[in-house]
């Protein structure tokens, strides 16, 4: 078990309204300084980077997984596990390549979004919850393992569903040798 | 049912009117003005106290010939405006609060999307929908 004594376990419930605002007005400032839709998912993905890179470990010690023996594994940990905890909500995994390394996760609710009706006319290709994929990526870069996670669907755009897409780029050596904690 | 409803901000600019019978638009857009001074009239009338839900909505402003007039204040000083015809079955007070609830609800929604700056005018899909629920069936 991983329980430090300094560390409240209470698991600080703040108000999600509270925080899906924060989000918002985060993506609005990001809007109102950079004009390019492609510079804002940039530094969105960025800024979700470096809080994937830090909270792996806050993940990893609360959540005490195991190590994931294949990237199944890991898509699933991270919809039913991560997402879980973080968001409270579940996506679906589905295997999208024959190869086994791409994968999407399928969010039928988004808490991010909760407010933002649609995106404003002259805004069409942000990608408004593009701090995901960074904290995806940042997360499973800090594991060794390196991926390309982008949306795939955007339900702001008009698409049915949210998608977001994982693809696992193989490294050339084995993963034996891997440890996570 | 009402037949225009009307979301006016602090500083007394229409945020979003919207009347069903759209060749008289100008009409409403008119009672919308003039009951604004009864608006003004009841706010400072009831002093400092609006906590209460009761005093959020201030009932009939002023009856015309073929129209009621009603109206609520929010506490950030946006009214919302309605306009209900006579000659309609009397609709109770209980369903004009409930409607204005409903306007009121619709209206924090929007005041949270990111993307709207207080202020603007209201060019929400989902608030058109429900204002078109309330609406009447003209045509």
């Amino acid at each position: 078990m991983s329980r430090s004594p300094g560390r409240k376990q209470d698991n600080h419930k703040i108000s999600r309204e509270l925080f899906v605002l924060t989000y918002g007005a985060l993506v609005a400032q990001l809007c109102k300084d950079y004009e390019k839709d492609e510079d804002v998912n940039a530094y969105l993905d960025r800024m979700g980077y470096s809080i994937g890179i830090r909270l792996i470990d806050d993940f990893l010690a609360r959540s005490a997984v195991k190590k994931c023996r294949s990237y199944s594994e890991t898509a699933d940990m991270i919809a039913q596990v991560a997402f879980k905890m973080y968001l409270g909500v579940t996506p679906s995994v589905s295997c999208s390549s024959a190869m086994g390394n791409e994968f999407s996760l399928i969010l039928d609710k988004n808490p991010l979004v909760d407010f933002v009706e649609e995106l404003p006319a002259e805004r069409a290709s942000l990608c408004y919850c593009n701090l995901l994929c960074g904290v995806i990526r940042g997360a499973l870069e800090m594991v060794q393992l390196a991926a390309e996670v982008t949306f795939l669907q955007d339900r702001l755009k008009g698409d049915a569903v949210t998608e977001i897409g994982i693809t696992f780029l193989r490294k050339p050596e084995d993963r034996k040798h891997k440890r996570n904690k | 049912m009402a037949v225009c409803i009307a979301v006016i901000a602090k500083e007394n600019y229409p945020l979003y009117i919207r009347s069903v019978p759209t060749e008289n638009e100008l009409k409403f857009h008119y009672t919308v003005h003039t009951s604004l001074d009864v608006v003004d009239e009841k706010i400072s009338a009831m002093g400092k106290a609006l906590v209460d839900q009761r005093e959020l909505y201030l009932g009939l402003l002023y009856p015309t010939e073929d129209y009621k007039v009603y109206g609520y204040v929010t506490n950030s000083k946006v009214k919302f405006v309605m306009v209900v015809d006579s000659s309609n079955t009397a609709l109770r007070d209980n369903e004009i609060r409930s409607m204005f609830r409903k306007l009121h609800n619709s209206y924090t929604d929007i005041m949270c999307n990111p993307f709207y700056n207080p202020g603007d005018r209201i060019h929400s899909r989902a608030f058109d929908t429900m204002v078109n629920s309330m609406m009447m069936q003209v045509c």
